[in-house]
């Protein structure tokens, strides 16, 4: 329907940038899960997609410049690091044990989840790296054999689906510490779990953003060595 | 003189501008990028360049006023830059059924189980720590 592609793509990036300000607007008021802006800027965006009858290569090519924006974000998470600087010389030992552990656990269970409910191969490497935050998951999800866009939607769902279930989970666990409570945000909702646990305590807030980082970099770290073992063995 | 007041002049815009500490940002990301291609190696651009502005930081080049805002601008909207990932849905219709469940069962067990271990492990070792230091 577009003849100039560079209205195109002034068109698609202002509806993004226009429905993401309205969304958070929006969950400013009602800060729920469900009114999240990263749920309800793509429903609005997937409707409107429809009904112009746009397809996703199109979209992406006019937009792909945001999701390239997560490069210089990832860059911007040296100051919260080096802010907390005291944190993770008190408790790296048990922050590596954490994300190790989380890292196994989530690749663990994303492989034999996969397995049990009969998902393609394809899919399943593309849920493996779920846990991780977006820019470090699409990488490793490249580095596996899976779809890296796959992935950011999978890592997206997770995020969501964490932080909305990890309140639920506080009250079951027998958690005493901060650490472990923001640990659980970090390692299993990332981006939006720290944000979560932003609004439980600061120090809360500050682990799960560390862990959430180490994560990242342990993932990407591993991954090739991983994507070798996959191949040779699976 | 008059350079080192120059200096002092684009240090004390820098400290002001939320968009020029975005742009030093941008530029620190570009160059990691530069650098991963140089050398070939296997991590992305931006982690380079977080371990370059750490590295600043801790050296003390840079001081956190210099880069602050701007950092905090990047992380609070990185919700926006997740979502044109999320549109890939619009190419993968057999998402919306059968196979959407599945993996919304998966993702969701996943997490639960993610989400615990990682806690009681984390928790587990600060007592266990603690008690050593007791």
């Amino acid at each position: 329907m577009w003849t100039d592609p560079l209205l195109q793509g002034l068109f698609w990036s202002a509806a993004t940038i226009g429905f993401y300000a309205a969304a958070r607007q929006l969950f400013r008021r009602l800060p729920r899960w469900w009114a999240s802006p990263l749920l309800v800027t793509p429903l609005l965006l997937l409707v409107l997609a429809l009904c112009l009858h746009e397809r996703y290569s199109g979209y992406i090519q006019c937009t792909h410049w945001l999701i390239l924006m997560l490069g210089p974000a990832t860059v911007a998470f040296a100051v919260p690091i080096y802010e907390q600087r005291a944190v993770i010389r008190r408790q790296w030992p048990v922050l590596l044990v954490g994300v190790f552990a989380g890292s196994v656990i989530a690749m663990g269970t994303a492989w034999i989840l996969a397995d049990a409910l009969g998902l393609s191969a394809s899919m399943r490497m593309s849920l493996l790296p779920r846990s991780v935050s977006t820019p470090f998951a699409m990488t490793v999800s490249g580095d596996l054999g899976g779809s890296p866009e796959l992935t950011a939607m999978f890592v997206v769902l997770t995020g969501l689906i964490g932080a909305s279930l990890g309140q639920g989970l506080l009250q079951f666990l027998p958690l005493r510490t901060a650490v472990a409570r923001g640990a659980l945000f970090g390692m299993g909702a990332h981006g939006v779990g720290v944000a979560t646990a932003n609004r439980i305590g600061r120090e809360e807030g500050s682990i799960a953003g560390l862990v959430m980082i180490l994560a990242g970099l342990g993932n990407v770290l591993a991954a090739p060595a991983l994507a070798y073992l996959l191949r040779r063995y699976a | 003189m008059r350079p080192l007041r120059l200096i002092t002049r684009l240090r004390y815009a820098l400290r002001r501008s939320r968009m020029l500490q975005i742009g030093v940002l941008l530029g620190f990301w570009l160059l990691g990028q530069g650098l991963s291609h140089l050398i070939g190696l296997p991590v992305p651009g931006g982690i380079i360049g977080m371990a370059l502005v750490l590295a600043l930081l801790a050296g003390g080049v840079i001081r956190p006023p210099s880069i602050h805002r701007g950092a905090n601008w990047l992380i609070a909207e990185m919700l926006l830059f997740f979502v044109p990932a999320v549109m890939v849905v619009l190419d993968h219709r057999e998402l919306l059924g059968l196979v959407g469940l599945k993996l919304a069962a998966a993702i969701v067990a996943g997490t639960v189980l993610v989400m615990a271990g990682t806690a009681l492990t984390v928790d587990f070792c600060c007592r266990w720590r603690m008690r050593l230091v007791d």
